[in-house]
């Protein structure tokens, strides 16, 4: 079980609204178990079906996460087009097993869906989100 | 030199949890090879089966991608701070639902499937040529879903190109034909990325345009191009889908890299003025449609590697005839370019070459 906020939760799909047909991503850092920081990145694809957060966002954020001591605690893109599980592309690209990857599918414009996976060395398991005020 | 590398959370389990380690080297490579000795985990993360650092693997070097840098090369001094940290990638492989309608007829064929189809959207193809033969290939390699199609042409349409040239219509007589050519395939596709180069292609811009696509195709009108484009695609490593007409015949081949050339076919051009173009003999119009859109399906089927390639085969097509014949193409080892000990070592100027400047501007 992993407690989320709600705002960081919203702060989520509206990236992936926002960047729609695109997929959107970005970075959560984390302190003492609760998120420190939501960053947006660049998807230097700027594609429906690829997402690749720019190298130099990537490079200042771990520098930050590690200048105030936080912890690089997940990674979140959208699906524009399909559900919240993470796509073989993802699970063979899945190079940070310490983070929490969250899926934000916009598949139902209406109902948006957020969903967190440990992806470990292939294998994908879902983390379940409590979300709070 | 001894220099600083950070090393990010995914791979610190491999360097001992430290976060920070030392290397040597002189450049990056010489520092992945020093790295590699001390830490032989890292150096299967940082180097693929090619020895080649994956797309997936972002280095810096002072806070400065390598890739804007000078890459594997990129000089290393005392100090220096590297950084090698995994891209935070991924994607969907779905297809929006629009795409999975478009293409469903080749996605159901086990051949093509939706791997193949996503082969195509994320393939590139370059046509030379705006005209009789780009336009029946670029149409239909638009339709199949390539993802980017590159016309290079710096003419403009002319009522007398409709007789064949199917990328453009009536109201385009006057444009620009990458403008026209630009417009059609949106109009029949628009998840096509057209990238247009409106200029000629000379011996000064080849190698900057062709090794941005993965497969050229060949619908120029005149020899000098013709000889220009088989030897930057040769330079380049790129696989050349060939094809030519004349009034009722038609030429196709596909030539790949280390196995044979237009040179090994055609060791020199024709005299000037020898062979009258098709504005000078007239062609029918239906023959450049036969003739591309067989030069289309050997570009899908380099890009699926499916089937059997022209490579290694001369196809003609004789219309009045009906008939096709083929002969076998193989590989000259006295070849200038592609043989054992060449002499074209470099682009040449090809209208000298040629020796005809100006009966090259007309289009096929």
């Amino acid at each position: 079980m992993y407690k989320i906020e709600k705002r960081y939760v919203d702060e989520m799909v509206a990236h992936a609204v926002a960047e729609k047909p695109n997929e959107c991503c970005g970075i959560l850092a984390g302190v003492d178990g609760r998120i420190a920081k939501l960053y947006r990145t660049t998807n230097i694809e700027a594609s429906p079906y690829r997402y690749n957060v720019h190298p130099k966002e990537l490079l200042q954020i771990l520098d930050e996460i590690d200048d105030n001591e936080w912890q690089f605690s997940g990674i979140y893109h959208s699906h524009t087009f399909s559900e919240a599980y993470p796509s073989p592309t993802d699970v063979s690209l899945a190079f940070w097993p310490e983070a929490l990857y969250f899926l934000v599918s916009l598949a139902d414009s209406h109902n948006p869906v957020v969903r967190a996976f440990h992806i470990v060395d292939g294998k994908v398991t879902e983390e379940q989100l409590q979300v709070s005020e | 030199m001894a220099v600083t590398v950070y090393i990010p959370t995914p791979f610190r389990r491999l360097t001992g949890n430290r976060i920070y380690v030392e290397g040597q080297g002189g450049t990056v490579a010489e520092l992945l090879d020093n790295l590699g000795q001390v830490y032989p985990a890292l150096k299967d993360m940082v180097y693929d089966q090619q020895q080649e650092i994956p797309a997936h693997i972002n280095i810096y070097v002072n806070k400065q991608e390598i890739n804007a840098l000078q890459g594997k090369q990129t000089p290393l001094k005392e100090g220096d701070e590297v950084a090698v940290i995994p891209a935070l990638a991924g994607g969907s492989t779905a297809f929006t639902p629009e795409q999975v309608v478009r293409y469903s007829r080749h996605i159901i064929m086990p051949q093509v499937g939706s791997t193949g189809q996503r082969k195509l959207m994320d393939a590139k193809v370059l046509i030379v040529g705006a005209g009789g033969l780009g336009s029946p290939a670029g149409l239909y390699l638009a339709m199949a879903g390539v993802g980017t199609i590159g016309f290079v042409d710096f003419d403009t349409v002319d009522l007398s190109n409709l007789q064949r040239q199917v990328l453009h219509h009536t109201k385009d007589v006057g444009r620009p034909k990458i403008e026209s050519a630009r417009d059609t395939i949106a109009a029949y596709n628009p998840d096509v990325k057209v990238i247009g180069h409106n200029e000629p292609l000379t011996s000064d811009n080849a190698m900057e345009i062709i090794p941005q696509y993965d497969i050229v195709l060949n619908g120029a009108d005149n020899f000098a191009t013709r000889y220009l484009v088989n030897d930057a695609c040769y330079f380049a490593g790129k696989p050349l889908v060939d094809g030519s007409i004349f009034t009722f015949d038609g030429q196709l081949t596909v030539f790949i890299p280390g196995k044979g050339c237009y040179r090994c076919l055609y060791p020199a051009p024709p005299p000037p003025g020898l062979v009258p173009n098709c504005a000078e003999a007239g062609v029918l119009g239906v023959l450049p449609g036969v003739v591309g859109c067989i030069q289309a399906i050997e570009a899908i089927k380099l890009i699926l590697d499916l089937g059997d390639s022209l490579n290694g085969r001369l196809l003609l097509f004789d219309a009045l005839a009906m008939e096709f014949r083929q002969v076998k193409l193989r590989r000259d080892p006295d070849c200038p370019l592609c043989g054992d000990n060449p002499t074209v070592t470099e682009l040449i100027d090809y209208e000298e070459f040629c020796g005809s400047p100006f009966a090259m501007a007309q289009h096929a």
